[in-house]
């Protein structure tokens, strides 16, 4: 393969191997240092852009991240401040509801000290009213006003400026007591004032079915009261029911219940009291009978009742179902105030018993199996046993109607326990449950009021819960969270796309680099191409030219002059080939000329002595003997023979040097043979050679100088003569084929070696070297005889030894290899006889 | 009879005088001459029978001898042999056209040169006796 390459790489003129040079020297280097440019060009730039997008995306995922830990932070944060916000409220509210109980104990110690008379009870009542948001429609209050467009006349002041203008709802005072009563020692009511009437039906309230829903038991505990001393009672009042109607989409409230805010505005409302009882002196310091006050609940219920833990700060109708709203949980914690009125606890007004908390359906059926009433089965429960939210409330309590919440038993509801646990230091905070399905903030806290019984715990009266739906006080912090998403995805989008246009642009550049390279490269081959051309042509005109002359040269053409104007080498060479030419034609020249002198100057001599021999051998010069015959015999001969070598000389220089003219005419092929075997016969009959004419009698003429080619045939002939043993057979043949006449001169003499083939038709070729017969011969004949058959346009090969059965009329053997003269004549120069 | 005349033209002086001798020996009247203008003054004076023409000569050469001699009336008649070392067919039409009747290549043998006039000798005798 290599090698084929080489050969056919050797055979290639200049300009294909200059081309082939230039251009694998020039092109193929710069388009592969322009691919690895751009490839690195675009490798880079693309590496760069793959960075820059995962610097970009780590960005992102930082500023993700940031954005992700600054939302959680600051929902965290907004939760916090909102959670404080709201622990803040709970707080204070508790300690108003604490500063509101403690006024009363005042109005007590007051009334305590006030004389034992109906007039001044029926004063105190009177002067004791509290105002209470009017619920009941159509005179419920106002929506909560929008933001007012109120600003701030200083400038410096409306940053972030805030205005809220304040809540308008109708209002109504209502006394704060019920019943302010004066009860003698044996628990005889002697003044009593309801209605802001003083009363005459006074009873004996140290039996308790003449006390408020049969419920009271405070004459018991008010005998012990040292002077200065209070009672406080706990929350008393009839419990309304109220029918849940539990449902996929939620808890809805049958009319005929309690009062639930908006859920249920036409509702009863529950109605207690907190009954304050003091013993009254005389002035002689003797207790003389108790003053008692019943307070009327609805004013503790009113502090919690309108709070919502939302925007919205305040609300005349409290909503349940929301989940905003505060409640209050009394010391055994009790529900004494909800938003659903039938959640509050009470009492059965005609037996004065408690009606028992709601339970789970499990604590319910162990109860049902107890065999223990109700009352008695939960009195007895264990507090907050096995809290949570996966018991299912109990069906039978709210189909009774009769659901209480009493923390301690609520075991369906694992938030009392936390508040209860929340409150026992008196303290307060929240905590988070998940309820109903919605993460819920509650908060609590104790209220600070540690009068009578109220004090044997450090959670006081009981304590205050706000119920807060997380997403509601997370919608801050969500808007902002949806802000920073949208930002970072918008921020994203922006740096995607940078990119993409990045990539774009380099993808451009590459291409546009790729093109500029593509077309640095085609001009570049185009210059090489044109460059070789240039330099080619320079090398190979003069070449061609030089190859031109040599081959006339080589035809005999001295006067060869090549026409230079380069000084490089091929001009040098071409200037001394000129020089050559010159030296060559002159040397030429004088061989010509030394030849035809020669050829005359020794033709003179050899005329003059063939004239004399020739003369006294024809017996002009008088009668000879033999033996002088004999001699001058072989003098004739040697003059014959130096006679003919001259000639030859002649001739061939002649036919060398081009200075013949070939006289064609259009001649008989069989006139050539006839008259060349006639010229031979007598030497070939002194041989004892048979010569053979196989001749086609229609072979017609052939166009050849006639002299010449009778002169081929008979060096031929001569050549078969002198070269095979006595008594031979020599056939010359003729044939037409396509367009060719050949001639075939046959003999079955002593052949010719195959290396002597070639060399027969060279000058001075010396046959006695291949024979071992000398055989007389001047070594120009065949030279002569291929010159005139190539000047004809045709061509003389020799043959031998002859090929088996070609020649049948030429036995062989032993010496007599044989030879054969094929001489080809082209047909243009050849028409046939018919013709 | 009266011996035919023979115009032998060489420039080579001992081959003109050979056959000069030789054939004056036979019995012929020989005239040579050695240059073209020296043969065409001999052919003029002597009027020969036949003129051994050799082709090869100083001044004039055999062909243009020929030429002259074929064309004027004086030697219109006379046979030329000619003589020539250039056996080239084209100088031998040449030499025929010029009005020759032979064309002898040298190196040529006496006896060749001799047996040729001696033909046209008889040649010449036939045509005379055929006339008178």
């Amino acid at each position: 393969m290599i090698e084929r390459l080489r050969v056919r790489f050797e055979r290639m003129g200049i300009f294909p191997k200059l081309l082939f040079g230039f251009l694998f020297l020039s092109i193929v280097p710069l388009v592969i240092l322009g691919y690895f440019a751009n490839k690195n060009l675009s490798d880079t730039g693309l590496q760069a852009v793959q960075r820059a997008e995962e610097m970009g995306k780590q960005n992102l995922e930082a500023a993700e991240e940031i954005g992700m830990t600054s939302i959680e932070d600051s929902v965290s944060a907004l939760d916090k401040k909102s959670t404080e916000a709201i622990e803040l409220r709970t707080v204070e509210l508790a300690a108003r509801i604490a500063d509101f109980l403690y006024e009363r104990d005042k109005d007590m110690l007051i009334l305590s000290s006030l004389p034992h008379d109906p007039e001044k009870y029926r004063h105190f009542y009177s002067a004791s009213k509290r105002d209470v948001v009017i619920t009941e429609p159509p005179l419920g209050g106002q929506e909560p006003s929008p933001l007012s467009p109120v600003q701030s006349s200083n400038p410096e002041n409306r940053t972030e400026w805030r205005h809220r203008s304040p809540q308008q709802f109708k209002k109504l005072s209502k006394p704060l007591y019920k019943e302010i009563t004066f009860v003698d020692l044996n628990g005889m009511e002697r003044i009593k004032i309801t209605d802001g009437q003083v009363s005459r039906n006074l009873l004996d309230i140290s039996k308790i079915e003449n006390t408020y829903c049969r419920a009271e038991g405070y004459f018991t505990h008010v005998k012990d009261l040292k002077k200065g001393e209070i009672f406080v009672s706990e929350v008393i009042g009839e419990y309304v029911p109220g029918w849940l109607s539990i449902t996929p989409d939620g808890i809805t409230i049958k009319q005929e219940s309690a009062y639930a805010g908006k859920e249920n505005l036409q509702g009863r409302k529950f109605e207690g009291i907190i009954r304050w009882a003091a013993p009254v002196h005389d002035d002689l310091d003797r207790k003389i009978g108790y003053a008692t006050m019943a307070l009327d609940h609805t004013h503790v219920m009113e502090f919690t009742d309108h709070v919502i833990p939302t925007e919205e700060r305040f609300t005349v109708h409290s909503d349940g179902g929301s989940g905003n709203y505060a409640f209050i949980w009394d010391h055994r914690d009790r529900c004494i105030a909800h938003a659903r009125d039938f959640f509050i606890c009470g009492y059965d007004p005609s037996t004065g018993k408690e009606i028992p908390g709601w339970v789970s359906q499990s604590t319910y059926d162990e109860y049902r199996k107890s065999g223990l009433t109700l009352e008695t089965f939960i009195r007895q429960l264990p507090s907050f046993r096995d809290f949570t939210q996966k018991k299912p409330a109990c069906k039978e309590q709210i189909k009774s109607g009769c659901i209480p919440l009493d923390c301690r038993i609520l075991d369906n509801a694992p938030q009392c326990q936390g508040w209860h646990e929340g409150t026992e230091d008196g303290g307060s905070g929240s905590f988070l449950i998940l309820w109903s399905g919605l993460w819920k903030l509650t908060t609590y806290a104790a209220i600070p009021y540690h009068t009578g019984m109220y004090g044997k715990s450090k959670r006081g009266f009981g304590y205050v819960t706000i119920g807060a739906n997380v997403d509601d006080f997370h919608k801050d912090a969500n808007i902002t969270k949806d802000r920073i998403q949208k930002a970072i995805a918008r921020e994203g989008q922006t740096i995607m796309s940078a990119n993409s246009t990045t990539r774009d642009l380099i993808r451009r550049s590459a291409e546009h680099n790729r093109k500029v390279i593509t077309i640095i490269a085609v001009l570049a081959a185009l210059a090489v191409i044109g460059a070789s051309l240039i330099i080619s042509f320079h090398i190979t005109r003069p070449m061609k030219r030089l190859t031109e002359g040599a081959i006339a040269m080589r035809s005999g053409n001295y006067d060869q002059y090549i026409e230079v104007t380069s000084k490089d080498e091929i001009g040098q060479l071409a200037h001394s080939f000129n020089e050559m030419a010159k030296a060559v034609s002159e040397v030429d020249k004088m061989k010509s000329d030394f030849i035809t002198i020669a050829s005359h100057e020794l033709r003179t001599p050899i005329q003059a002595m063939l004239l004399g021999v020739s003369g006294i051998l024809g017996g002009f010069s008088g009668k000879i003997n033999e033996e002088v015959r004999q001699d001058l015999e072989l003098a004739k001969t040697g003059i014959e023979r130096l006679m003919r070598l001259v000639s030859n000389l002649l001739d061939l220089s002649r036919i060398e040097s081009r200075k013949i003219v070939l006289n064609k005419s259009e001649t008989e092929v069989h006139e050539i043979v006839d008259r060349a075997v006639a010229e031979v016969l007598d030497l070939a009959n002194a041989h004892g050679h048979t010569i053979v004419k196989q001749i086609p009698p229609d072979i017609g003429q052939i166009r050849v100088d006639k002299d010449r080619m009778v002169q081929v045939v008979i060096n031929c002939l001569s050549n078969s003569i002198k070269y095979s043993p006595d008594g031979g057979t020599i056939i010359v043949k003729a044939e037409q084929n396509e367009g060719e006449m050949i001639f075939f001169i046959a003999d079955n003499g002593y052949g010719i070696p195959s290396w002597a083939q070639k060399e027969i038709f060279r000058k001075f070729f010396q046959a006695d070297s291949i024979m071992s017969q000398k055989v007389g011969g001047s070594g120009l004949g065949l030279t002569i005889t291929k010159e005139i058959v190539e000047n004809h346009g045709g061509s003389i090969n020799c043959e031998s030894p002859l090929p088996d059965g070609y020649f049948p009329g030429l036995p062989l053997g032993g010496d007599r290899k044989g030879a054969v003269f094929i001489i080809l004549l082209p047909k243009s120069s050849s028409r046939h006889g018919q013709a | 009879m009266e011996s035919l005349k023979i115009l032998v033209v060489d420039d080579e002086a001992p081959i003109s005088s050979y056959l000069q001798r030789k054939l004056t020996k036979q019995g012929y009247m020989v005239y040579t001459a050695d240059d073209g203008e020296e043969a065409l003054r001999q052919a003029f004076l002597r009027l020969p029978d036949i003129v051994l023409l050799d082709v090869k000569l100083p001044k004039l050469n055999g062909i243009e001898v020929c030429k002259i001699l074929k064309s004027d009336d004086r030697t219109k008649d006379a046979q030329i042999i000619m003589l020539s070392a250039k056996a080239q067919s084209d100088e031998v039409q040449q030499g025929l056209d010029a009005g020759a009747v032979r064309y002898l290549c040298k190196p040529v043998g006496f006896p060749e040169i001799f047996e040729e006039i001696r033909r046209l000798h008889d040649k010449g005798e036939a045509l005379k006796k055929g006339r008178s």
